[in-house]
This record gives structure tokens, C-alpha cells and sequence, in this order.
């Protein structure tokens, strides 16, 4: 396997070559891969918030937002510059300090987890030994900030809405744990540029949907669940609950739960797609079409090119998977507390763990296609 | 044991079932994507209303002769006639008539019944008042006349759709003088009286 484009490195070496130390160079990389991400998810809210309205509108055969930007795009802007000019509200008998920090602690573990999200070998925040394993440890933490908000907004549908999210979450996460340890099990890491490596090679049939089906199934219904996403909505049912623990927010702590509901949707997107779907691999390996048109695969323009159909590739997933979040979201109804957690505790925890066995099972038997 | 296996088997077979119809609901809702939308752009473009559309009443003052059966056939008894009795003629000359839109349901009970048919429906439907008891119309405002989406040169009309040709299910860039589908009310009519009477 090689390098691929090492663009820390060639910084690092320029600067170093410029006279500053191997410190300075590298303070001064560090926050440009942040900043580049930073900027990435917030558009990437753009372009779900558009599609999530033109998708809609066209399940329902309405025409959506077109007025604003060419074909609606701006819409996004539109409403967050709205959101902005909103007046705050806080309730008079609302826990002040809680009811502020419970949006920011929903948002900011789900824009923390993009550090581990790899778009290329080397196009990735920090690759970090843990890897997948912070993403499942910062997106526990959101429910908290669900409760907080649910709780501190003293109203009875926040409260509910707030309980429910944190049912919802915490009962999801354990088959989604589950699901990411047959995984890991197989790619022998947790590093989410590993992960990938591994299903590399073989093009499509690489990929870690073909050895984990059940894995995948589990793994995207659970985070649908972990995003609140139609048929698991529950905590923000407007039916039941009016917005769930949303209900007394306004201006820019409402739009902060609206954005880390919708970067979250992409992230899950970006690590279903890591995990399962071959991440930056594009369905032919590239490393053998190389090798079929006598291309050495250090060449420096392969490498542009790999490097960005990488990212192409992932994004391209990605967004697969938030067309069929979206179009799940017209095509089923929204199941009861009931059954949610009937679903949750007794069919997709056992499945997962039947999952987990089987996996480690099969990589006795076959090590050479399981990852031994 | 052999039960066992069984209700698993069942549980299985009900899980793919439901995967099953979850897969074809998405199909149908896939499928609707690529539907035409049926959007009218409401100030833009208007759908002709039908005959029979039961929008504001008209009335006609001069034709009323203050007899109040539209308040007795009316659910509520909305309309307010005000007369007096002349008695040099000795009949009844109608000073104000008065109906609130903003009670009425449109039943068009009282266009049903009125004997001088001085009250008509119209096709007039855009009724939005900011101050609720502007919606009270007086003989003035009831004898306006409604103005028609195919003379405001502001609106493109759009013909509903069971009067567009057979198998036409797109009101828009229809051909000039197309013609709806079956046969119209007058051809029933001539046709009815071409038959030889048995």
C-alpha cells in the first residue's frame, strides 16, 4: 500500500527548509486541517438541509425551496441569518446556565468526532490508535446535553422529550458498539484509516458490507436512531410532544440542536461509509487499474487524482446513505416508546451479539478473508 | 425443543417480511420522486374555479323584495335584511342588506331559495381581511363584481384537472382550444332532445 499524498509532511518539510524548527512548522500546520474541516461540516449542513427539502418536496410532488439562490440552495442561509436575528429566550423559570449549555454540549462532541473521519490515507485530522472508538465515546455524550436541555427547560414535554432522547440513545449505542466491534475485530484496530486499509484491494468486493451485512443493517438503524431520525424521532415528536426538548428554544441555541441534528446525520453518513462501504476506495481499485495501464503508483498525478476521487468517493457515500435517511423518512412511520426500545433491547442487541460471535467465529475458521 | 425452533423460524420469517415492506414503501416513495410536482404558484398561477364553485354571494339590490327567505333557509340566519313597510304602496323597500362572510359556511342555501334570484354564487375566493368584521359585506360590497383569473393579466389560469383532455394530467402549456374530456353538458342536452321521444 503506499503513502499516497502526505500534505503535513511536504508543509512541515517546506517550512523546515525555510529555517524554522520541526515545532513551529508543525504548530503552524495543525490548524489549517481543523479549520478546512470546521468549514466542511458547516457546509455540509447546507447541502443536507437543500437536499433534505428538494428530496421531500419531490416524495411529496412538491417543487421545495427554489426562490432563494439558484434551485433553493441558499435556503440553509437563509434560515440560520433568520435564526440569528431571533430574539434568545430564556424561560423565567428555566435553569439559566444549563439551558445555554445544553445545545452546546449536543453540537460540539459531533463536530469533535470529524477528527477521526479520514476522506484519503492521509486526509484526516489526526489518525489516532483509538479512533472509532472516540466517535462512540463523544457521541455518548450528547445525550446528556439532550437531558440538560430537556430538563432545564422546565416543561413537561421538554422533559419528556429529553428523557426519551437519552432511552433512545443510550439503548442504541450498545448494538452500535457492537456492531463496530465485529468490525474492529476484523481490521485488528480501531483506527479508522486501518478500517479502511483493510477493506482496500479488491475494489467493491473488498468491502466490509459483503462480510458484515447484518453489521451494516444494525449499524445504520442505530444511528438513524442516534440521530433522531424519522421512524425514530421520538424525543422531538411534534404530535406527542410538541418539538420534544426543543420546545422552548429560539434564535441561535434552537439552531444550534438543527445543526448537530444535521452534522450528525453526515457524520454517521461518513462512518457508515468508513466502515462498511470502503470509505475513500473507489468500486475498482485504483491501485490495480494502475497497474493494468503500466502507471507507477508514486506518479505524481495519479496521486492528485486518487487523492481526489478519495475524497469524492467518500462524500459520494455519504450522501447515498443521507438519500436513503431521507427517503426512509417519507416511507415509514414513527414507532412507539414501545417498541423502540422492544426493538432496540430485544432484537438488534441479540442480532448484534450473535453478529459479534459469528465474526470472531468465521475469523478462526477463514483468517485469510476475516482479517486473522 | 421442536417449539423453540419453530417460534424462531416464525420471528425470522416476520423480520424479513418487514424488511420486505419496508423496502417496497421505499420503492413507492422512490417512484413519486420522479412524478411531476402538481404545484399551482398560488399568486402567480390560479386554478379556474368550476360552475359550481360556491365562492362570495352576489346580490342584486334592485331585484330583492325584503321577503327574508334566505334568513329562514340560512343554517344560521346570517343575512340582515332591514326594510319598511310603505305604506302608501304597501309594500316592503329594503334599506340595507348585509352578509357576514366571516360566519357564512357557503352553504348556498340562500341562493337556492331566493324567489327573484337576486342572490348568485360568484368564483370569488380570496377573501382575507385584517380586521375580522371587515368581512361583514354590505349591499355595496356584495354587489361588486368578482374579477375573473382568466381576464387578470397578472395570473396564469390553470384548468383543474377534470377539465383537462383525456389522459392529461399537466394543466400547464395545454394547446389553445383543447377540449376537457367527455362530453359537455349542452352536447347532452342536445342530444337528449335529438332522440325521438318513446
Amino acid at each position: 500500500m503506499n503513502q499516497g499524498i502526505d500534505l503535513q509532511g511536504s508543509f512541515v518539510r517546506a517550512l523546515t527548509d525555510l529555517g524554522l524548527s520541526y515545532g513551529v512548522a508543525k504548530t503552524l500546520w495543525l490548524p489549517l486541517p481543523m479549520v478546512l474541516i470546521l468549514i466542511a461540516a458547516t457546509v455540509s449542513i447546507f447541502v443536507t438541509v437543500w437536499l433534505e427539502r428538494k428530496i421531500s418536496a419531490a416524495a411529496q410532488q412538491r417543487i421545495g425551496p427554489e426562490y432563494v439562490g439558484p434551485l433553493g440552495t441558499l435556503q440553509a442561509a437563509a434560515d440560520g441569518i433568520k435564526l440569528i436575528f431571533k430574539e434568545d429566550i430564556t424561560p423565567a423559570k428555566a435553569d439559566p446556565i444549563l439551558f445555554t449549555l445544553g445545545p452546546a454540549l449536543v453540537v460540539i462532541p459531533v463536530f469533535l468526532s470529524y477528527v477521526i473521519v479520514p476522506f484519503g490515507q492521509n486526509l484526516v485530522i489526526t489518525d489516532i490508535g483509538v479512533g472509532i472508538f472516540l466517535w462512540i465515546a463523544l457521541s455518548s455524550i450528547a445525550p446528556i446535553g439532550l437531558l440538560m436541555a430537556g430538563y432545564s427547560s422546565n416543561n413537561k414535554y421538554s422533559l419528556l422529550g429529553g428523557l426519551r432522547a437519552a432511552a433512545q440513545s443510550i439503548s442504541y449505542e450498545i448494538p452500535m458498539a457492537l456492531a463496530v466491534l465485529a468490525v474492529v475485530l476484523m481490521s485488528n484496530s480501531l483506527s479508522t484509516i486501518d478500517i479502511v486499509s483493510q477493506q482496500s484491494g479488491y475494489g467493491i468486493l473488498g468491502w466490509n458490507i459483503w462480510r458484515q451485512p447484518a453489521g451494516f443493517l444494525i449499524f445504520w438503524i442505530a444511528a438513524l436512531a442516534e440521530c433522531e431520525r424519522l421512524p425514530f424521532d421520538l424525543p422531538e415528536a411534534e404530535e406527542e410532544l410538541v418539538a420534544g426538548y426543543q420546545t422552548e428554544y429560539t434564535g441561535m441555541k434552537f439552531g444550534l440542536f438543527y445543526v448537530g441534528s444535521y452534522v450528525n446525520l453526515v457524520l454517521s453518513a461518513l462512518i457508515v461509509s468508513i466502515l462498511y462501504l470502503g470509505g475513500w476506495e473507489f468500486p475498482v481499485s485504483v491501485t490495480w487499474l494502475a497497474d493494468v495501464f503500466g502507471v507507477s503508483e508514486t506518479t505524481p498525478w495519479l496521486q492528485v487524482i486518487t487523492a481526489s476521487v478519495g475524497i469524492m468517493m467518500t462524500l459520494f457515500k455519504a450522501y447515498a446513505l443521507v438519500f436513503i435517511a431521507i427517503l426512509l423518512r417519507w416511507t415509514v412511520p414513527r414507532v412507539r416508546i414501545d417498541q423502540l426500545l422492544d426493538f432496540g433491547w430485544k432484537f438488534l442487541l441479540p442480532v448484534s451479539l450473535v453478529n459479534l460471535l459469528l465474526t470472531a467465529g468465521l475469523k478462526l475458521a477463514f483468517p485469510f478473508a476475516f482479517g486473522g | 425443543m421442536l417449539g423453540f425452533l419453530k417460534q424462531v423460524g416464525d420471528y425470522a420469517k416476520e423480520s424479513f417480511q418487514a424488511a420486505k415492506y419496508i423496502g417496497q414503501g421505499l420503492s413507492v416513495t422512490f417512484d413519486h420522486m420522479s412524478r411531476r410536482p402538481i404545484t399551482v404558484q398560488y399568486p402567480y398561477e390560479k386554478l379556474i374555479p368550476s360552475e359550481r364553485f360556491r365562492g362570495r354571494i352576489h346580490f342584486e339590490f334592485d331585484k330583492c323584495i325584503s321577503c327574508e327567505v334566505c334568513v329562514r333557509v340560512c343554517p344560521i340566519n346570517l343575512p340582515v335584511v332591514d326594510w319598511d313597510f310603505d305604506k302608501a304602496t304597501k309594500k316592503k323597500t329594503l334599506k340595507h342588506y348585509s352578509i357576514d362572510f366571516g360566519v357564512c359556511i357557503f352553504c348556498g342555501n340562500c341562493v337556492e331559495y331566493c324567489p327573484t334570484n337576486c342572490l348568485s354564487m360568484t368564483e370569488e375566493y380570496e377573501l382575507a381581511a385584517y380586521d375580522r368584521h371587515e368581512l361583514n359585506y354590505d349591499n355595496v360590497a356584495l354587489g361588486r363584481l368578482p374579477y375573473k383569473v382568466t381576464q387578470d393579466p397578472m395570473v396564469t389560469p390553470l384548468r383543474e384537472l377534470a377539465y383537462l383532455p383525456k389522459g392529461v394530467m399537466d394543466p400547464h402549456d395545454l394547446p389553445a382550444n383543447s377540449r376537457r374530456a367527455g362530453k359537455l353538458p349542452q352536447e347532452i342536452l342536445e342530444e337528449a332532445e335529438a332522440e325521438p321521444k318513446s
